[in-house]
């Protein structure tokens, strides 16, 4: 699968049972269909942030293409209208894009713990921000 | 066992003679109806003439056309080291001169087909979704299974007869078409010669009735003997295991998943191990390929006395109240103990399953996997452009062992 | 035709058939003689895995499992012993000791989820249970020839050709029979 931005090959990261796609040249993120609601779990703060994604109309930001079925995505706010953030949707419902930091965002606009899934696994991403991703090829 | 595959043999042969006469008469048939008598032998000569060429076609590279279409790829043992253990095993088990070639299909549905020309040129393909749900002693079951298929030269009978259903298939459906179209553009055939039109006419009509009765009766005759087959199929991997309740309880997992296979086709599903549609509720009727699957699984579970083909036959027959179908004398075999079920029992997540046969798929594309020590596990497809990786936990470098899994295809 | 050539006629074609049943009996004895040997090759095969796989599987389990010296001692030295065995039923003596070892062995690695977890040693242990499934396979295997074979060579008419050639009985492979009473079972007819 290819990164919807850059359009390297990503590679996928496991730890603890949980799985993503991940571009290590632009640090983008790709959760298929169902796996952010996997992953946040059946708690009601999931539930309301999940059902706060709107639709971005007049917006922007490019354009970019689902990776699994390579259709234009459509962009979608996250969260209450104060500090929302702007991800892709594949129309298709084949996943989300997340550029570099708009997980960690979502996941702080839903207040969810840092003994969560996602934040141990992707954690330390954001924390260390002179990582240079994956070392250019030669 | 020996007995059993002669006779099994010899229906083969009986069935593929019976279906070579109805072609053979096809042709005939169509010839006569269009242009006399003489014309019926040459119609029986393009009949066979065909019928030859699709045979040997099939013999010698019907294996390789069945796998291409099903999306099969061929892998080594460290894809998946557990299949091709217990592959082996049913190997040793049922004494097959050579380990069969080993096939997986990207195909979340669980099923299993064999394939192959003899024991010495066989395959086993299993889907993706099949490792993923069955434990150690399910896939077991379903292998042996698959190894009867062989064993009991089922593979060869299964493409040969396919291939000649769909030969008369394609005759009746020409002609049929072609008798449409002239009929519309002025029945030029019919009144060429008049003085026997009358004989003519009845000829056609018989041919007609022919062409349209030939593939229904050829159809029967294929579906019925498949049906058969894998009740047979059944009895001999039970023989081969020891171990009824690991077949039946993968056929029940097997049930239980309600996706219809996509790489699966009209002709291929006769070799699949259970039906790969399941739109409809499959009605037992002439044309269904496969016995209804709970009843394979209560004959199964009812078996309790030995694993012997005639305990199978015992079962089957007070389970279905039918007289048994296993041949007389394969029966006098000595008895079989059952043995105890082995220790894998996972209990595994549905996405777990779900991650295992991701995994599983990436082996077979080529991926390499990378375990870093912090903890995360790096799956790195065949085309990325680096040698070298760098963990984006903990900074970590890693050098990316490419093609050190690698599909023999 | 005077009625000697008649007679001498059917004479040659009389031994003609004979001759050629001989051949044909023969040939098929041979034929199960070999799956016999072969089957039993099998077993063979399948239990030098067994004891080439042991050393390692104790080396990655003695790390995690330090209460278990004695398990450890009784798999290593049933392995030297089969390895060292001089005669069938000896060896399948010290075989049988050996499966009794292991799958004791099997048992108190439940009790060590850590050494469960090391991949390393997962696959070791499906290593392990596939061998003992192709022993026990081989096993079944060449008893199922060895019944076929014996049944050939005491019916009529191949029992006469096998007495002629002396193709003798082969004893089945039963390795908890052979453990209790010291020898291999032997069928009677």
């Amino acid at each position: 699968m290819d990164c919807a931005v850059c359009h390297n090959p990503m590679i996928t990261l496991e730890l603890d049972d949980v799985e993503t796609d991940y571009c290590l040249s632009c640090r983008g993120i790709w959760l298929d269909e169902g796996e952010l609601e996997q992953l946040l779990g059946d708690t009601q703060r999931a539930l309301d942030l999940l059902g706060s994604f709107t639709a971005a109309d007049n917006c922007t930001e490019e354009l970019r293409r689902c990776p699994i079925c390579g259709k234009k995505m459509e962009k979608v706010f996250v969260g209450p209208p104060a500090g929302q953030v702007l991800i892709d949707r594949c129309k298709k419902a084949h996943g989300l894009w997340f550029d570099r930091g708009e997980l960690e965002a979502v996941l702080h606009l839903g207040r969810f713990d840092s003994e969560g899934k996602i934040p141990k696994l992707l954690g330390q991403f954001f924390k260390n921000p002179e990582t240079k991703g994956n070392p250019a090829p030669s | 066992m020996w007995q059993q595959i002669r006779i099994n043999k010899r229906n083969s042969l009986l069935l593929l003679m019976g279906m070579g006469t109805v072609l053979a008469s096809l042709g005939f048939l169509i010839g006569a109806a269009i242009g006399g008598v003489e014309a019926g032998w040459i119609g029986i000569l393009v009949a066979s003439g065909i019928w030859l060429i699709m045979m040997l076609t099939s013999y010698f590279g019907g294996d390789q056309i069945l796998l291409a279409s099903s999306r099969a790829v061929a892998v080594t043992p460290d894809v998946h080291p557990q299949l091709f253990n217990i592959v082996e095993e049913m190997k040793i088990a049922a004494g097959l001169p050579k380990l069969p070639k080993i096939y997986i299909i990207n195909d979340p549905a669980p099923n299993a087909f064999a394939t192959g020309r003899n024991p010495e040129n066989a395959s086993v393909a299993v889907t993706a979704g099949l490792l993923a749900r069955l434990n150690r002693d399910e896939l077991q079951g379903v292998i042996a299974h698959e190894v009867s298929h062989i064993v009991h030269r089922d593979i060869l009978f299964v493409t040969l007869a396919g291939v000649m259903l769909g030969t008369i298939v394609l005759i009746s459906q020409l002609f049929l078409r072609g008798m449409f179209y002239s009929s519309l553009s002025g029945r030029r055939y019919s009144s060429r010669n008049s003085r026997d039109g009358g004989a003519q006419a009845i000829l056609m009509l018989v041919a007609i009735v022919l062409a349209i009765l030939a593939p229904i009766f050829a159809y029967l005759l294929y579906f019925a003997l498949s049906r058969r087959r894998e009740y047979l199929a059944d009895a001999g991997a039970v023989r081969l295991t020891r171990y009824p309740e690991g077949l039946a309880s993968a056929l029940e997992k097997i049930a239980g998943t309600n996706i219809n296979m996509e790489s699966a086709n009209k002709v291929t599903a006769p070799m699949y191990i259970a039906n790969p549609f399941r739109g409809k509720k499959a009605a037992v009727n002439l044309y269904s390929t496969h016995p209804p699957i709970e009843e394979r699984i209560r004959i199964l579970r009812n078996m309790s006395h030995g694993a012997a083909l005639a305990d199978y036959e015992q079962s089957y027959e007070s389970v279905t109240r039918k007289k048994g179908m296993i041949p007389g004398s394969a029966l006098n075999d000595e008895s079989v103990e059952i043995r105890a079920a082995s220790a894998d029992k996972r209990p595994v997540s549905e996405s777990r399953q779900k991650r295992e046969m991701g995994d599983l798929m990436r082996k077979v594309n080529g991926f390499s996997f990378l375990a870093c020590p912090c903890g995360i596990k790096m799956k790195i497809p065949p085309n990325f452009p680096s040698g070298q990786i760098q963990c984006p936990r903990c900074s970590r470098v890693h050098t990316v062992d490419k093609g050190k899994i690698k599909t023999s295809a | 035709m005077g009625p000697m050539l008649i007679l001498l006629m059917f004479l040659v074609i009389l031994t003609i058939v004979l001759v050629a049943a001989v051949i044909g009996i023969y040939n098929a004895l041979v034929r199960l003689r070999n799956q016999v040997d072969n089957a039993w090759s099998q077993i063979d095969v399948q239990l030098k895995r067994r004891h080439d796989l042991i050393p390692n599987l104790v080396e990655t389990a003695k790390g995690y499992m330090t209460h278990e010296r004695e398990t450890f001692e009784t798999i290593t030295e049933a392995r030297s012993r089969a390895m060292g065995a001089h005669s069938v039923s000896e060896a399948a003596k010290a075989e049988s000791a050996l499966t009794g070892a292991l799958s004791k062995f099997m048992l108190v690695v439940e009790n060590y989820p850590e050494l469960k977890a090391n991949q390393n040693f997962l696959a070791l242990q499906e290593t392990l249970t596939s061998t003992e499934n192709k022993i026990a396979f081989a096993r079944q295997a060449y008893n199922d020839q060895v019944l076929f074979y014996n049944n050939k060579i005491q019916m009529f008419p191949s029992n006469i050709i096998a007495g002629m050639f002396s193709f003798t009985k082969r004893d089945f492979f039963e390795i908890e029979d052979a453990a209790e009473r010291n020898v291999p079972k032997v069928s009677f007819s």
